[in-house]
């Protein structure tokens, strides 16, 4: 059973009247990669900030460690954030930049951050019994230069303590930012589209970097995109938002092979949504008759049926479930996208195969590539 | 730059020699020439109206200007900062409007404005008038006093340090005010560590543009100094009544010296020029 670190209850969020997340309820695990994933304008930026402290929900309860937190203000939370557009202070270096989290504390503070005993100990052995004040203060600031140190050799920037923010990359600012946020030890680290200011390649280096480094620090990170793919690359979990709702929870393959309306499965990959009826271990679509659970529906009950486009299979005229003629093929690299007509409803295909513009073709599907949905009104 | 428009600078250009460059080089000459006024019949070239630097009077009216500036730079900065934080804290919707409030008697003509600042700082005016008939009988007599100068270079000077104070603050992202309070900063932490620091540029800018004129302006002190006390500005202008033009020069290049210095200063620590901005 993974222990639960924050809990959304019933949390409502209006500006100017306009409900901007509408009663969420949401738990969080210790030590997972959750991603709240939507289109601008779905709430998951205003979640996100509810978390953080930035703001505070109208009504319901943000729950953390088993406390509500929703009065208590950003720096008294174990919460740190990777801001959208970095906001690095510009009047700082690389190294002031990443230590400013830690020199904002308490002496008291910073000797449990550190481990008192510890520092005691380490100090008893340079300097013997009579330990001063200001010999506590050295070693803290001390303590405090290894720590940025580490944030930095983290985030491979081992060598860039007096850089100005300014002279620094996009990616560089990035990491800058990362590094400032982990240096404190946050139990969560709250990240707001930290990526949609670096070109594709970096991304994608920073997807399998931002995971590893996940792994590696046990932290919790709460993940903000509207970009699909990149919160397939990297969640235990995805939360799926549209107008401040939560549409669906799951892993990404859960999301990805059991959508739950037709929102979810048009906003995550690829997909041909049908409507069809249910007809006890089979569903009609387009007068045809196709094998697959029928679970959870009624007979006769109408239903969305969602096939991915790589889950059709090309096969011989005898064996073909559907037969329709290729509208347009394009050459995808791996696989070659084509658009097919069967009975007037265009459709979706993946194959590894050429085929040309007019041919006809014959195509089949797995039951257990067929997912059903209830029929929602929302598009 | 196409050749078109660079005539249209030419008028100003002509403009420019002729009303600034030119006087400008006259004075510097004047410096080095014992003459009657500018009536140039036997200029004798010296060196003699250096000497007049050393003279007691000059010297306290160099001291007494470099500290009224100093002082109402000081003043402005801290009163002007105030103002300028609360403006860009408040959340009226139209702060241009209260900005504009405060620039609005700068419309007005200056000499009116010390001349009725005058009136106010005596010790019978409209206000304890006003005050005696309830009863109330106070009364200070601020005119021709330091205290009664500062208050007219303060009030006179300070919209010029709220305007870029303001601008500054303005253009602080408030993600960075975000990212503080993250990092564990408190409010008053966070105004020290992070506001502050990047507002400095207008403070800069706006001590610039309070220091020098306060520096090397007359009126102020001579109306509500009473004669009383003498900056450089007013030595100049007394030099310049008596047709001592040799002596007023002096002055003058020296104040356009140290004008020059610190706008040099500022171009120093500033290379990409945003101070000034």
């Amino acid at each position: 059973m993974k222990k639960i670190i924050i809990e959304l209850k019933d949390v409502v969020k209006k500006f100017d009247g306009e409900t901007i997340v509408d009663s969420i309820n949401l738990q969080i695990y210790e030590n997972e990669f959750l991603t709240l994933l939507g289109p601008s304008g779905c709430g998951k930026t205003t979640t996100l900030r509810m978390i953080g402290g930035f703001e505070k929900p109208d009504s319901g309860q943000i729950i953390l460690n088993g406390k509500i937190v929703n009065d208590l203000p950003p720096y008294a939370r174990p919460i740190n954030t990777v801001f959208q557009r970095y906001a690095l202070f510009p009047h700082l270096d690389v190294f002031e930049n990443v230590a400013f989290g830690l020199k904002n504390r308490s002496i008291a503070y910073l000797l449990e951050f550190f481990g008192e005993e510890e520092i005691r100990k380490e100090l008893a052995s340079e300097k013997g019994e009579r330990i001063g004040n200001a010999d506590l203060r050295k070693k803290i600031n001390k303590k405090i230069e290894e720590a940025v140190m580490k944030a930095l050799e983290l985030v491979k920037l081992s060598g860039y303590e007096r850089r100005k923010i300014e002279h620094l990359s996009g990616g560089q600012q990035q990491r800058v930012a990362l590094a400032r946020a982990l240096v404190n030890r946050p139990k969560i680290l709250l990240l707001d589209e930290p990526l949609a200011a670096l070109d594709l390649k970096l991304r994608q280096n920073m997807h399998y970097e931002l995971k590893e480094m996940q792994k590696k620090l046990g932290i919790t990170f709460v993940f903000v995109t509207h970009d699909q793919e990149e919160a397939m690359t990297m969640s235990d979990r995805i939360v799926v938002m549209k107008d401040g709702v939560i549409q669906q929870v799951g892993t990404p393959r859960n999301i990805y092979d059991e959508p739950i309306n037709r929102y979810v499965a048009t906003f995550i990959g690829e997909s041909n949504i049908i409507r069809g009826v249910c007809l006890g271990g089979k569903v009609k679509v387009l007068d045809t008759e196709l094998e697959t659970s029928t679970e959870g529906f009624a007979i006769g009950e109408s239903c969305d049926v969602v096939i991915r486009p790589e889950d059709f299979d090309v096969v011989g005229p005898d064996k073909g479930k559907f037969s329709g003629t290729v509208l347009s093929a394009i050459f995808k690299g791996v696989h070659n996208e084509l658009i097919v007509d069967i009975g007037g409803t265009e459709f979706i295909v993946n194959s590894f195969e050429n085929y040309e513009v007019g041919e006809k073709i014959y195509l089949k599907v797995d039951p257990y590539e067929i997912h059903l949905m209830k029929v929602t009104d929302n598009a | 730059m196409h050749e078109e428009f660079r005539k249209l600078a030419k008028p100003y250009l002509v403009w420019l020699y002729l009303l600034a460059v030119l006087p400008a080089v006259v004075m510097f000459g004047l410096i080095f020439l014992d003459t009657e006024g500018v009536v140039i019949e036997t200029p004798g070239i010296t060196l003699e109206n250096f000497l007049y630097l050393a003279e007691p009077s000059v010297l306290k009216a160099f001291y007494n200007s470099f500290k009224f500036a100093i002082l109402t730079t000081l003043l402005s900065a801290v009163f002007g900062y105030i103002v300028a934080y609360k403006v860009f804290r408040s959340r009226f919707r139209n702060k241009f409007l209260i900005l504009v409030i405060l620039i609005l008697p700068m419309w007005s003509n200056m000499l009116l404005r010390i001349e009725a600042l005058g009136n106010i700082l005596e010790r019978h005016n409209i206000i304890t008038d006003l005050l005696s008939r309830i009863g109330i009988h106070i009364g200070v007599n601020l005119k021709g006093t330091e205290a009664g100068v500062l208050i007219g270079l303060v009030s006179t000077y300070m919209p010029f340090m709220i305007l870029p104070i303001y601008t500054a603050l303005e253009k602080i992202d408030f993600s960075l005010e975000e990212a503080a309070l993250d990092l564990g900063a408190t409010g008053l932490q966070k105004f020290w560590k992070v506001v502050f620091p990047l507002s400095l540029k207008g403070v800069v800018t706006g001590g610039i543009l309070v220091f020098l004129p306060s520096l090397s302006g007359f009126a102020i002190p001579y109306i509500l100094g009473k004669g009383n006390i003498i900056l450089i500005g007013n030595l100049i202008e007394q030099n310049f009544k008596e047709m001592n033009y040799n002596a007023g020069s002096l002055l003058a290049s020296l104040i356009l010296i140290v004008i020059f210095a610190a706008l040099l200063a500022v171009n120093r620590v500033d290379k990409e020029g945003e101070t000034l901005l």
